[in-house]
C-alpha cells in the first residue's frame, strides 16, 4: 500500500439546532461523530450508508466546506483542519469535489469555458487565452468537443454537465477528489459512462478518490475499500472483495442483502431491518445500531463498540466479533 | 465519446450590439418601446434649442387651445398655452428633459446604493444585515413626504438635491429585492462549488452571485423610474421640488389642476408623455431581463408562422 494521501482522525461535525422562540432546549445533531480513515494515492475509498447517516457531511468536513467540530484531516501531510483561510484557499487546488447535482453546481450565467478555466484563474496558474486553451483540452479529455466551451451549461444534458463538472474539478491537477453521489442524479444509461470516465481520469491523474454513495452497484465497480457508515460512525471498513463476499457487521449484511440479485431465481436472504434509524440528535446508548440489530445482545445497549481489526485486513465495530472483556 | 460531437453549432452567430438589435427587431412590443423611448430621449436632448420667445409669458393668449386641434387658436402654439400664455409644447420639451434627468439620477443613486447594500446584507448576513435592515424598517415607518420635507429643508431644493432625496429613499426597494434574491442564490450548489474551487468572497459575491441579481435589478429600475418621476411631481407640487420657472412634467400637471376643466391639454399632453415614458421603460426593462437571462431563448431570426 502507498503512503496515505488523506488521513482523517476522529473527525466529528455537530450541528446545533435551536428552536424558534426557545421553547425547547437546543438539540445537537451529531451528523459525524468520530470518524477515522485513511486514503492512499490512487485509491478509491467508498463511504456507504443510508441517507442521513452523515456520509455527505463527512465529505464536506474533509474539504472544510463545513467546519468540523473536532478531529484532524491531513492531506499529503498538511493539516487541513488547522489551516488559516489563505492556506486553506491554496489547499483547495489539491482537493476538489464532484457534486451530486450537475444542474445546480454549474453557474448558469457563465460559459462552460469560463467555468472550467476558473480554478486556474483563481489560483493564478493561468489566465486569458492560456486558461481557455487548457479548459478546452481538459474538456476533450473528458469526452466533450472543444466548442462546448462557448456555450452555457443549460445547453447540455445531465451526463454532459457531469463531464463539465469533472473537467472543472481536474483542471488544477488535484490529488484528492471527493465524489458525492456522482452519478445518482443521472439516467442509468449515462451512469456507466460517467463511472468509466472517473476510473479513466483516476488512472491518468493518479487521484485519490473519496466516493460517497448509497449505490452499492457503483461502489462494487469503483471502490478499492469500502467503509460503512451508520448514524455518524463507521461500523465496518473492508477491502472491496471481502466486503462484498462476506460482510461482518450486521448492518453491512443488511445493506448488502438489499441489493437486487443478478438473477431472479438466485436464492434471496433478505434481512429486513425494522423501523427507522434513530435520530442523530438523540442516539441510543451503546452501539448505535442495537435498536435495529437482529443479533443485539444485552451488552450492546450499554457499551459502544470501537472499530477493531478483524480477519483479512478489515476492521469492524461490533461486539459479535470483539466481545467486550469481563462480560458474559 | 461520439454522441457529444454530433451537434455542430452555428459559427456565424451575431454577437454583442448586433445580436441585441437583431433580437429586438423580432419582438414587436420591445421594438415599439425602444423607438418611443429613443424618440423621447432625442426630444429631451434637443430641448435646449427651445429658448427665448417660446418660453415668454404672453398673458393675452393665456389658456389658448392647441393649434393642432382647434381653428380658433390665436397664439399658433401647436399644443396650446398655459394660464400664463407660455407655449405648452416648448415647456413640455424642457420638462421631459428635466424629469428624465431627475428620474435617471434618482434611480441611479437608489440602484447603486441599494444593490450594493442588498448584496452585502444577503451574503454576509449577521450583524451587518441586521443593522441595514433596521435602518430600512425605520425609513419605511416614516412617511415619504415627511422625510423628503426634512431632507429638502436641510439641503435646499434644486434638481440634484431632489434627485438625491429621491435616491436616498428609493434604495430601500433595491436593497430588499436584492437581499432576498441573494439569500436564495447563496443556497445554490454552484456557490458552494465556487467556494470549493477556492474563490475569494469578493469573487463569489460579484462574479457568481451578482449576475443573477441583474434581472431583478432591471425590474426594480423600471418600476422605480416611473415612481421617481411621479414623486418628483409630488415634491414640486408641495414647493419642495425644482423651483419654477423650470418646467417639470409633474410641475405642469400640478399647475393644471385649477384650470383643467377649461384647458384639457394642460393635463392630457404631460400625462401622455409621462405614461409613454413609464410604459416604454417598463417594456424595455422586461425585455432586457429576458435578454440577459440565459434560460430564456431569444430568437434572432423571424419566427415561422
Amino acid at each position: 500500500m502507498n503512503r496515505p494521501l488523506l488521513e482523517v482522525e476522529d473527525l466529528a461535525t455537530h450541528f446545533t439546532v435551536s428552536h424558534p422562540f426557545g421553547l425547547s432546549r437546543r438539540a445537537v445533531v451529531r451528523a459525524v461523530d468520530g470518524v477515522s480513515f485513511s486514503l492512499a494515492e490512487g485509491e478509491t475509498f467508498a463511504l456507504v450508508g443510508e441517507s442521513g447517516c452523515g456520509k455527505t457531511t463527512t465529505g464536506r468536513s474533509v474539504l472544510r466546506l463545513i467546519e468540523p467540530t473536532r478531529g484532524t484531516v491531513r492531506l499529503d501531510g498538511t493539516d487541513v483542519t488547522q489551516a488559516s483561510k489563505p492556506v486553506l484557499r491554496a489547499l483547495r487546488r489539491s482537493m476538489q469535489l464532484v457534486f451530486q447535482d450537475p444542474y445546480g453546481s454549474l453557474n448558469p450565467r457563465m460559459t462552460v469555458g469560463r467555468l472550467v478555466a476558473e480554478p486556474l484563474v483563481v489560483h493564478g496558474l493561468a489566465s486569458g487565452r492560456e486558461a481557455g486553451e487548457r479548459a478546452r483540452e481538459l474538456l476533450s479529455r473528458c469526452g466533450l468537443a472543444p466548442w462546448v466551451a462557448d456555450r452555457h451549461p443549460h445547453a447540455f444534458s445531465g451526463g454532459q454537465r457531469q463531464r463539465i463538472v469533472i473537467a472543472r474539478a481536474l483542471i488544477t491537477d488535484p490529488q484528492l477528489l471527493v465524489a458525492d453521489e456522482p452519478v445518482s442524479a443521472l439516467d442509468v444509461s449515462i451512469q456507466s459512462q460517467i463511472i468509466n470516465l472517473m476510473i479513466d481520469v483516476q488512472k491518468q491523474f493518479g487521484l485519490g478518490f473519496l466516493l460517497i454513495s448509497h449505490d452499492l452497484g457503483v461502489v462494487r465497480h469503483m471502490a478499492d475499500r469500502v467503509a460503512v457508515m451508520y448514524l455518524g460512525r463507521l461500523v465496518e471498513v473492508a477491502p472491496r472483495q471481502e466486503f462484498f463476499s462476506q460482510p461482518l457487521h450486521p448492518y453491512s449484511q443488511a445493506l448488502l442483502s438489499a441489493v437486487p440479485r443478478e438473477h431472479p431465481q438466485l436464492p434471496k436472504t433478505r434481512i429486513a431491518l425494522a423501523g427507522e434509524p434513530p435520530s442523530p440528535t438523540d442516539p441510543p446508548p451503546g452501539c448505535p445500531f442495537h435498536t435495529r440489530c437482529p443479533h443485539a445482545m444485552p451488552v450492546c445497549s450499554r457499551v459502544t463498540p470501537q472499530l477493531r481489526p478483524a480477519a483479512s485486513g478489515r476492521t469492524v465495530a461490533c461486539h459479535l466479533h470483539h466481545p467486550p472483556e469481563g462480560l458474559e | 465519446m461520439g454522441p457529444m460531437n454530433t451537434h455542430v453549432p452555428h459559427t456565424t452567430e451575431p454577437h454583442g450590439a448586433q445580436h441585441y438589435l437583431l433580437a429586438t427587431r423580432y419582438n414587436r412590443s420591445a421594438l415599439v418601446a425602444h423607438l418611443v423611448l429613443a424618440g423621447i430621449v432625442c426630444a429631451a436632448l434637443l430641448a435646449p434649442l427651445v429658448r427665448g420667445p417660446a418660453l415668454a409669458q404672453r398673458l393675452s393668449v393665456s389658456l389658448d387651445p392647441p393649434a393642432l386641434f382647434s381653428a380658433s387658436s390665436q397664439s399658433g402654439a401647436l399644443l396650446g398655452t398655459d394660464s400664463l400664455g407660455r407655449d405648452l409644447g416648448a415647456r413640455l420639451l424642457l420638462a421631459t428633459r428635466v424629469s428624465l434627468a431627475v428620474g435617471g439620477l434618482a434611480v441611479a443613486v437608489a440602484c447603486v446604493v441599494g444593490t450594493v447594500l442588498g448584496l452585502l446584507c444577503g451574503y454576509l448576513m449577521g450583524w451587518f444585515d441586521n443593522l441595514v435592515m433596521r435602518v430600512v424598517d425605520a425609513l419605511l415607518s416614516l412617511p415619504f413626504v415627511v422625510l423628503a420635507i426634512a431632507i429638502v429643508a436641510a439641503i435646499g431644493p434644486g434638481l440634484v438635491n431632489v434627485a438625491m432625496v429621491l435616491g436616498l429613499t428609493g434604495w430601500i426597494t433595491f436593497a430588499k429585492l436584492v437581499r432576498g434574491e441573494v439569500l436564495r442564490i447563496r443556497q445554490q450548489p454552484f456557490v458552494e462549488a465556487a467556494r470549493c474551487v477556492g474563490c475569494s468572497h469578493l469573487r463569489i459575491l460579484f462574479l457568481h452571485i451578482a449576475p443573477h441579481v441583474l434581472g431583478i435589478v432591471l425590474v426594480g429600475i423600471t418600476l422605480t423610474f416611473g415612481q421617481m418621476i411621479i414623486a418628483e411631481a409630488t415634491l414640486s407640487f408641495l414647493g419642495l421640488g425644482i423651483p419654477p420657472p423650470t418646467p417639470t412634467l409633474g410641475g405642469i400637471l400640478a399647475g393644471a389642476q385649477e384650470t383643467f376643466f377649461a384647458a384639457w391639454w394642460l393635463v392630457a399632453f404631460p400625462g401622455v408623455i409621462l405614461m409613454a415614458i413609464v410604459l416604454s421603460v417598463n417594456v424595455v426593462g422586461d425585455w432586457l431581463r429576458d435578454y440577459f437571462d440565459p434560460h430564456v431563448p431569444i430568437p434572432v431570426v423571424r419566427r415561422e408562422r
